[in-house]
């Protein structure tokens, strides 16, 4: 079943999915036929959510779960001559379509349902139509039958499902090693599962059961799938036996292994033993089949599937102040047992007795739900996903974060999250379990017997030596983080060879480089969405899920893994584990070897579990002569792995005294290897020396300040793969490790992502003896560093002085020869990259340079990076696009906007950048570009927003981004309309409407599956992707960031170009590479390894008169290259067009002396030709170990097929034919500047509405120039995602209905009115009406919205005017500008990060107090003595809002306007005065 | 943490108050006053802490300066005299005699007009400072190994390698001819810009490290080579070069012609008080007088002529003023104390029947670059023409000169007349005697005295291992 195979670097574990999905359900269960067609008519309707594959119509999966149709089964049976018992399962198996491997299977099936007591009745072969089937999937075709199974009466429900599990499963067990292509759908008697790898509509005609009149169902799940892998399986396709997941699990990870360490407690007493059917939870395959295992084995050992889930998706209940204390007291109990399966999730799931829908705690899904008369509900990631009478509808609504929704077939209702809640939490007397069993440590206790005591100053330095702390390391790194709580900031990439690489002793975290969320999922801001983030860390025992006791809740509660001495003491102490707990040295004799050590700790540690200490302590601290430290991440991850692989990790913790640890990435790998807490002795130490030397105020509690600097690390480094919760983060292993050999991996990192080989144990373990030898050396003195900034004898920089003197003088002085020395410098420098490893080999003889292409071929091939003006200066980012201008190639905006005065001249940059921030995206910026690039990450810092600093928002800046000068703006991690991949394949569809004739780029970077995200961005029509390395650059960023996470280009391009070639689509995408290129080889380079385009960010720079000081956040560039400083700028900045002229033109010309002498004409003849590279064997032994095949890996690739873009432009399927037709409509209006009004019906999948309207408006009047002549365009229906995007003055949209998410974003003028129909049953207030992220980076315009908002409204609203009757979490979240009015009900966290702009909120309940996030902004009162201008201000605002919506509420509200006017809310950024609002807002209009 | 990032604009650069000329050709003390500790700190203060910090890498021992510039900055005296002798021994000569203008303080970032950190000034104020307030070497934890290591040669590049050998517990013997330590140190570079005491500064710190010196010997006469290469672990040779290359035109040898070396020695002799007939006191009251060359040699003749009150100084140099290898500080101070330059003037003779009368000079031009990168000058036809003079001093550099017993004893020497350390297989300084070390300008030719530091502590640390 498992088809793991991998080639070259692809690997089908990287797979990813996400997709459209929903149910349908009849309350009172009663069959219909009709369910069945809506649900059809539903998928087909979310056609946008999937893929397509390359044959145009075969999908990446789509399928039904149906509540068993029992009569129409009756039916078949009858007239198969089947006999079934009352009670009796169906189900559909995938078969071989070889008769006798079929045959082979099906009696392997029979004897396992007869070994359970239980008769097969029958089989039945399942009419299907291969006809409907593309190309692709009918290659992988099964064989489908169904399968008829009986039981005796007397036997229960329950006890037959189990009994089908088992059987099922130990089949399944027996049919990996007979057939892999055998899959059973499912086998219940309450649910049965159709799908296949179809598109929607192909559904019913492949499965012809399901258009049979005769199939009635009362309820059924759907969806269809869009996945980033396109080597198709069937088995797949969604949904599975219980569930149907829109998203990703972040935490899959992790999940998969501690399901594992638990194996033998997840064991019911149902079930009996079911140790020979392990793994039940699967560890291949999609995350959300690893779910629908755990979901399945919840619920068959006796949990119902609603407690199951939340166990399993728990909202986040720690920082939720608001919620019932003994659910709180639920979620907290099984927190102890089942850490979150976390990560960005739509769940549908249904099993017999419930139907439910439920989101994760962030609810970075969209879910809607309507209810109809005839007591149907549908719920969906989209409204109107069928066409239903306005006047049917009795309610419609979403879920919120962390919520759920279910019907309750046996009691024939509905039940809301509280009412689910309410049943969960009567389930045990959790809250006494907890108060008599959970134990705080004090923090605040300091008993002088526990306090540190401290090293003399010679033994420190030892130790510091012996563990390769630095200078560099104490200053930067730990002084920082205690001086100032947070982490260092640099800015600049990482020039250092990677460890495996260096020819320095580096530390073996060095080789660990984080996973980060891009595209597929999304990271978290961990700052201003902190109510969702947790480090509680239990330690205890996890106890056995399905047999809860009050015994269960003996845990000690910690509120971070970062200890301080006294809580390390404490534990240790008798009163709480005195003696349960075994101390194991790191130590061992030098005369010993590494692996012997870490055999004997593994050896130890089994040991202390089995006689039940709670934990064990992994310490180096205590150092004899002639010993020396086995590093404390090796001994961890092989004693974690150990004890899971006996079943014994879940009985322990792993507490480790170290070191090693002292930056947030040390932490974050020790825990993410299964350290549950971690205690650096050494950071105390070394601080308490700084402090007695006066180095840092030794008044502060710097230890204290250290862990909290580190928790936030930690924070960030979750964050940014998405993960909320250190539980779920803490043996998840999310890191790739680049340049370890498998015999590390193997014992220590057993699963991780590593793919070229590298040092052994007999490396690391030299590298430790020679500290050792240092450490008892005290004429050596404490190293220096040199990993940071460069220093004399320390760690190889690629941008060291000689480079960038060398470089400067030869585009100053326009001399090639100058060049030719900067390129061998770079050319012959220590092996420092993966490229440097490699050679060109020549395709022929070389050939005369006059007959290779010219410079200005080549240059086409070369973009600027994208650098935003903010982090350079006016005059450099000028400088830059000019000279790209002039040669021919491309400059790139960056995020942050450009002044229209750049538009059509040789100023403008061609490449517009559109980042998380949206800042300055406008319709008139967008139709001014040639290239779009979305910045899905950035090399230095990938998966992490940014922050431009108040000091930096100066006038210019500050219009440019619709902004106030000197207030702070912040760039969201994520980017809010992207969760998912089809998420973005909607921004690129927005794009695409509102700019046709450009390109969309799409900028990820490097990291294992960077190949097959590039697969799924290719399905969402990108035309060009950007495979950043890590080494890219910035202008500020975490230095934890810059030096680990991010992989090296020459893997991520690499493997995108594998996956793209096999999966036949290289010839849709241009693909190019960025991160420290240099020279014309390493052009060359890349263009072998599949790149056909090349960005350069920091090397014209340099080229510009940087000096590469680092120092670019600081406003303070002595180069006047990376500031706003005016003195620097006009007086001390050198550069000009011309330096950039050269600096591209030397480099083409180096790949012109390249070609000649490789043989080429042409550079397009070396693309993607890995053949031609020869790999080198390295200088150094672990250079030599290193395997780098994979990289240059051919097999598989056809030759045939192109290696390089043909295709110039990758059209959607969708062909946006309403938008087009209402252009034709309305062109002549635009054109001639009249406006006029135009009426249309709207359907869901007519998306992006207006934005092709905006586009053409803003490409011929610009964004407002048609601001007195408007458009008005009435729409009526349910309009798809997207409505007004984008949208300019001159466009007034108006819609009778309702819409869904991303309504204006974008908007930077016009009107966009939304009211509900006025034949409907429902009050406006307590519907919603506009979807998820509306207003996303609005400039301006007005929106008025009859109902309520979904999630995030107005998120980086920057001008725009709303009113809306109500909205969910994070309303107004990063808001820099604009009015916002809501009235009604917020979610959690309004207004985080909002720096400008302000709302007014009316709070009937008096809730909003704690709902609003108190960091940046405070709320007042209305009073009409001391507040005229507001008062008119929001009178007016109401009336604009009844007269365009005709709401009943604003009609209330005004009728008795002044006892209202004292519920309302003026809400505020606290930097901003309260008087001057209103005026500001004048101002600013 | 958080300092005015812009305190560099806002604060120029300010060097520590200088004597007038008037005042300062009158005397032999060093002419420049020290930073106070707030100057110090303000101005160390102007350091931005570049990514790369191009002062380290044009440093030739590579001294920490960014770190010690944030530890003066701060305030802490004691750790940045402990960082700045982590990789300089003599950090308060350097501080004053290294052309900072062309090294450390060239390369600075801010010397694109801002104005460089006064890097020179500051070197010389921690060590000064620190020593005044009490601060030495730290030898709590060295233990003697039982090794010693003879150092023929008490210049800056045997101080260095004495002070890194007795931080590792190896015993120094220094041997040198002269009777007082420091070589060129003290008796070539004149006092105005090195003030003896301290050297003598110096040289109780290293007495009080456990270096012994063992001066007034010359190896070869006083003591033989082979004595010392018996009695000792290993041997460091820093002898230094102390041949004058001479200019090889007529009239060299008149009266009234001197080597640049012997005169700077003879006037710091009768400063200091020694009797030394190979380097008799040349008073040059008076006279009109003519340096040739362009050289830090040279500027020491120019303002040592000064000095001693000479009617007239002509400083003669082939190149022009851009081109001069000597610092540009000392070309101003020299302007400043009133020597006159004659640039792009070849010296072709010294006229004189029996004393010296003129000097024949022609005018040069420069030609296009040469191998090396700098461009030859070439003189233009008939443009020749006599100056006066009653005094000519010749300073046109040193060569090596390598004492017999060096190649009696294995040591390879090279076409330049150099020690040759340059095999790989040996450890770096190493001579092809494996037991004998050398480096500075025995083993280069003449250089800074920087470079002869640098070279002086690898060559410690070669025979660290070596003794291994």
């Amino acid at each position: 079943m498992a088809k793991k195979y991998t080639q070259g670097l692809y690997d089908p574990s990287f797979e990813r999915d996400s997709c459209g999905f929903g149910l349908i359900a009849n309350i009172d269960n009663k069959p219909n036929h009709q369910i069945i067609d809506t649900a059809i008519e539903s998928l087909k309707r979310l056609t946008h959510r999937g893929a397509i594959s390359v044959d145009g119509k075969s999908g990446d999966g789509c399928g039904v779960l149906l509540k068993l149709p029992k009569s129409f089964f009756s039916e078949i049976a009858r007239t198969l001559n089947i006999t079934l018992s009352e009670k009796y399962a169906v189900g559909n198996i995938f078969l071989n379509t070889d008769l006798q491997k079929r045959e082979k299977t099906k009696s392997i099936i029979q004897s396992c349902i007869e070994k359970e007591g239980l008769t097969l009745s029958g089989w039945r072969e399942v009419p299907v139509n291969e006809s409907a089937c593309g190309e692709v999937a009918k290659n992988t075709l099964p064989f489908v039958e169904q399968i008829f199974v009986s039981c005796k009466d007397e036997m229960s429900r329950g006890a037959f499902n189990r009994k089908l599990f088992l059987a099922r499963k130990r089949a399944e067990q027996e049919l990996t090693q007979v057939d892999e292509c055998s899959y059973i759908l499912s086998l219940s008697s309450e649910t049965i599962n159709y799908k296949g790898m179809v598109m929607p509509e192909a559904l019913p005609e492949f499965f012809l059961d399901l258009k049979n009149k005769n199939m009635e169902t009362s309820a059924c799940v759907f969806h269809q799938r869009f996945s980033t892998n396109t080597l198709p399986e069937w088995r797949l396709a969604q949904p599975f036996r219980y569930l149907a997941h829109n998203g990703e699990i972040n935490t899959i990870q992790g999940n998969r292994f501690w399901a594992e360490a638990r194996k033998k407690y997840l064991q019911s007493d149902l079930l009996g033993d079911i140790s020979d059917i392990q793994p039940i939870i699967s560890s291949y395959g999609s995350d959300s089949m690893s779910l629908d295992n755990m979901l399945e084995l919840m619920q068959i050992s006796g949990m119902s599937i609603i407690q199951a889930m939340k166990i399993l998706m728990p909202p986040a209940w720690q920082a939720n102040e608001m919620m019932d204390s003994d659910i709180k007291a639920f979620y907290e109990f099984y927190s102890c047992h089942m850490e979150p399966w976390d990560g960005p999730a739509g769940i549908v799931l249904m099993d017999g007795r419930y139907a439910a829908c439920s989101l994760d705690r962030n609810g970075l899904r969209p879910s809607r739900y309507v209810l109809t008369k005839d007591r149907n509900i549908t719920i969906a990631s989209e409204i109107g996903v069928y066409d239903y009478p306005e006047e049917d509808v009795i309610q419609k609504g979403r879920l919120g974060p962390g919520e759920m929704i279910a019907v309750d077939f046996y009691e024939a209702r509905i039940l809301n999250n509280d009412e689910i809640h309410h049943k969960l939490k009567s389930g045990a007397p959790y809250k006494k379990w907890l108060r008599d069993g959970f134990r705080y440590l004090d923090s605040q206790l300091i008993d002088r017997k526990i306090a540190a005591e401290p090293m003399d100053k010679e033994t420190l330095v030892s130790y510091q030596k012996m563990f390769n702390l630095t200078r560099e390391e104490l200053k930067e790194v730990i002084s920082f983080l205690a001086v100032t709580e947070q982490e260092p900031v640099g800015s600049m990439g990482d020039d250092t060879p990677m460890p495996v690489l260096s020819k320095k002793i580096r530390s073996p975290f060095d080789y660990f480089r984080q996973q980060f969320a891009q595209v597929t999922n999304p990271p978290i801001d961990s700052l201003r969405e902190r109510v969702v983030m947790t480090l509680q860390t239990n330690i205890g025992v996890s106890g056995e899920l399905f047999d809860i006791k009050a015994e269960d809740a003996k845990q000690v509660i910690i509120n971070s893994p970062v200890l301080s001495q006294q809580k390390l003491r404490q534990l240790m102490s008798p009163d709480f584990y005195g003696d349960h707990h075994a101390f194991i040295d790191l130590n061992y004799h030098e005369s010993n070897d590494l692996v012997s050590a870490l055999k004997r700790m593994c050896s130890e540690a089994e040991e202390a579990v089995r006689a039940k200490k709670a934990f064990i302590l992994l310490s180096d601290r205590y150092i004899k002569s002639n010993m020396i430290p086995a590093h404390a991440l090796l001994a961890t991850g092989a004693i974690h792995h150990h004890l899971v692989r006996l079943g014994l990790r879940s009985r322990t913790n792993i507490i480790v005294e170290t070191g090693v640890a002292r930056d947030s990435h040390h932490f974050a790998c020790l825990i993410g290897y299964g350290a549950t807490a971690v205690y650096p002795y050494l950071v105390y130490q070394s601080l308490h020396d700084l402090a007695r030397k006066g180095s840092v105020d030794r008044s502060q509690q710097l230890g204290r300040s250290f862990r909290r600097g580190i928790r936030k690390g930690l924070f960030k480094i979750m964050s940014k793969m998405g993960i909320s919760s250190i539980a779920s983060y803490r043996g998840a292993q999310l890191f790739e490790i680049i340049g370890l050999h498998d015999e590390i991996i193997n014992r220590c990192f057993i699963g991780t992502v590593s793919r070229i080989q590298g040092a052994r144990f007999s490396d690391l373990e030299e590298d430790q003896r020679e500290l050792a030898i240092h450490s008892r050396s005290p004429q050596i003195a404490l190293s220096q560093g040199g990993l940071y900034k460069y220093v004399h004898d320390g760690e190889y920089h690629c941008y060291n002085p000689d480079v960038i003197s060398t470089l400067q003088q030869a585009v100053k002085s326009s001399n090639y020869e100058t060049y030719i020395k900067y390129a061998q410098l770079v050319d012959q420098r220590p092996v420092s990259t993966l490229r440097d490893l490699m050679k060109p080999l020549p395709i022929g003889s070389p050939i005369d340079k006059v007959d290779v292409e010219p410079v200005s071929h080549i240059i086409k091939r070369f973009d600027s990076a994208g650098m935003s003006l903010g982090a350079l200066s006016p005059e450099a980012h000028e400088a830059l696009a000019i000279g790209m201008n002039r040669l021919g190639g491309k400059s790139n905006s960056g995020e942050g906007g450009e002044d229209p005065s750049r538009f059509n001249n040789e100023r403008r940059s061609k490449i517009k950048q559109i980042a998380s921030g949206r800042f300055g995206v406008t319709a008139e910026y967008l139709v001014n570009a040639e290239v779009i690039q979305i910045k899905m990450a950035q090399g230095a810092k990938p998966g992490e927003g940014g922050q431009l600093p108040g000091h930096k928002v100066n006038k210019m800046i500050a219009k440019l981004r619709y902004a106030k000068p000197g207030v702070g703006l912040i760039s969201p991690p994520p980017h809010h309309d992207i969760y998912s991949i089809e998420d973005l394949s909607q921004l690129i569809f927005d794009l695409k409407q509102v700019n046709p004739e450009a390109l969309i780029s799409v900028k990820l970077v490097a990291e294992p599956g960077v190949g097959t995200i590039a697969a799924g961005v290719v399905k969402a029509y990108a035309d060009l992707i950007t495979i950043s390395g890590y080494d890219g650059g910035t202008g500020a960023s975490p230095l934890s960031s810059v030096k680990y996470a991010g992989s090296p280009w020459e893997l991520g391009l690499s493997e995108t170009h594998q996956v793209l070639c096999k999966n036949n689509m290289r010839h849709k995408v241009r693909l190019q590479t960025d991160g420290g290129l240099k020279t014309g080889l390493d052009v060359v380079k890349a263009a072998m390894l599949g790149a056909e385009s090349f960005g350069f960010g920091t090397g014209p720079m340099v080229a510009l008169g940087c000096k590469y000081l680092r120092i670019c956040h600081l406003n303070n560039c002595a180069t006047g290259v990376a500031t706003q400083n005016n003195v620097l700028r006009n007086e001390y900045f050198i550069g000009l067009p011309e330096m950039v002229i050269n600096f591209f033109t030397f480099i083409a010309e180096d790949v012109r002396y390249w070609l000649a002498k490789l043989g080429a004409k042409k550079l397009e003849d070396l693309i993607g030709r890995t053949d031609l590279i020869e790999l080198l064997p390295g200088e150094t032994k672990r250079q030599q170990s290193l395997d780098l095949r994979p990289i240059i890996d051919s097999d598989g690739l056809t030759k045939d097929k192109p290696r390089f873009c043909t295709d110039l432009y990758n059209e959607p399927y969708d062909k946006g034919e309403m938008a087009e037709s209402m252009l034709s409509e309305t062109m002549s209006s635009i054109k001639d500047k009249i406006g006029g009004e135009f009426h249309f019906n709207i359907a869901n999948y007519n998306r992006s509405i207006g934005s092709r309207l905006s586009g053409e408006i803003a490409r011929l009047h610009g964004n407002h120039g048609m601001a007195d002549t408007p458009l008005k365009i009435n729409l009526t229906g349910t309009a798809g995602q997207s409505l007004g995007a984008f949208n300019v003055s001159g466009l007034n949209i108006s819609l009778t209905g309702d819409a869904n998410d991303y309504v204006g974003k974008g908007m930077t003028g016009g009107r966009i009115v939304i009211r509900p129909p006025e034949s409907r049953n429902f009050k406006s207030e307590d519907t919603v009406i506009i979807g998820n992220t509306c207003l996303y980076g609005a400039t301006g315009g007005h929106l008025f919205a009859s109902g309520q908002a979904g999630e995030r409204f107005a998120v980086r609203n920057s001008g725009a005017t709303a009113v809306v009757e109500g909205a969910g979490d994070h309303c107004c979240e990063y808001m820099t500008g604009g009015v916002v009015v809501v009235l009604g009900q917020t979610g959690l966290n309004f207004g985080a990060g909002m720096t400008g702009g302000f709302a007014y909120v009316l709070d009937l309940d008096r809730k909003f107090v704690d709902l609003y996030n108190h960091e940046l902004i405070d709320i007042h009162r209305i009073t009409p003595e001391n507040m005229e201008a507001h008062t008119h201000h929001l009178r007016a605002l109401l009336r604009e809002h009844l007269n365009e919506t005709q709401s009943e509420l604003a009609q209330d509200i005004l009728f008795d306007f002044r006892s209202f006017l004292s519920k309302f809310w003026v809400v505020k950024p606290k930097a901003a005065e309260l008087g001057s609002l209103i005026t500001s807002l004048n101002e600013a209009a | 943490m958080s300092k005015h990032p812009l305190q560099y604009l806002e604060l120029p650069r300010k060097d520590p108050e200088k004597d007038i000329p008037e005042v300062r050709i009158k005397h032999y003390d060093e002419i420049y006053a020290s930073y106070d500790g707030a100057e110090a700190a303000s101005q160390a203060g102007r350091c931005i802490s570049c990514g790369i910090p191009y002062c380290e890498w044009k440093c030739p021992v590579h001294n920490y300066i960014p770190n010690w510039l944030e530890l003066i900055e701060e305030g802490k005296l004691f750790e940045a005299a402990e960082l700045s002798h982590q990789t300089n021994s003599l950090p308060e000569i350097c501080g004053r005699v290294c052309p900072q203008d062309r090294l450390c303080e060239d390369a600075c970032t801010l010397n694109n007009g801002v104005g460089a950190v006064s890097i020179g000034n500051i070197e010389k104020y921690i060590t000064d400072e620190a020593i005044k307030q009490g601060w030495r070497p730290n030898m709590d934890h060295v233990k003697d190994t039982g090794k010693k290591v003879a150092i023929i040669g008490a210049g800056p590049a045997g101080l260095s390698a004495a002070d890194v050998l007795a931080r590792a517990g190896i015993r120094p013997v220094v041997f040198d001819a002269y009777p007082e330590i420091g070589g060129l140190l003290t008796f070539g570079i004149p006092p105005f810009k090195l003030n003896k005491d301290v050297v003598k500064t110096r040289r109780h710190l290293l007495e009080g490290m456990g270096v012994e010196f063992v001066l007034s010997t010359y190896v070869g006469t006083d003591r033989s080579f082979s004595s010392i290469y018996d009695e000792y672990d290993a041997v460091f040779i820093g002898t230094g070069t102390y041949k004058e290359i001479s200019g090889g035109f007529k009239g060299e040898n008149l009266k009234g012609v001197y080597k640049a070396l012997p005169y700077l020695i003879g006037n710091v002799n009768e400063e200091l008080g020694i009797s030394d007939s190979e380097n008799p006191y040349v008073d040059l009251k008076k006279k009109n007088v003519v340096v040739l060359g362009g050289g830090d040699t040279g500027m020491d003749c120019n303002r040592t002529a000064i000095r001693q009150g000479a009617s007239k100084v002509n400083c003669v140099y082939r190149r022009n003023e851009e081109n001069m290898p000597g610092s540009r500080r000392e070309v101003s101070n020299s302007k400043e104390e009133g020597v006159s330059f004659l640039f792009n003037k070849q010296p072709l003779e010294i006229i004189g029947t029996d004393c010296v009368t003129g000097v024949k000079l022609a005018s040069t031009e420069l030609g296009p670059p040469d191998e090396s990168g700098r461009r030859a000058p070439k003189i233009i036809q008939g443009s020749e023409e006599i100056i006066e003079a009653n005094a000519v001093i010749v300073a046109f550099g040193y060569l090596p000169d390598a004492p017999d017993w060096v190649s009696e004893n294995a040591i390879k020497i090279n076409d330049y007349g150099c020690i040759d350390v340059a095999s790989e297989e040996n450890l770096p300084f190493q001579t092809t005697n494996m037991k004998v070390f050398a480096g500075g300008d025995i083993v280069r030719g003449s250089d800074l005295v920087v470079t002869a530091v640098f070279e002086g502590r690898e060559a410690a640390k070669s025979i660290i291992s070596f003794l291994k």
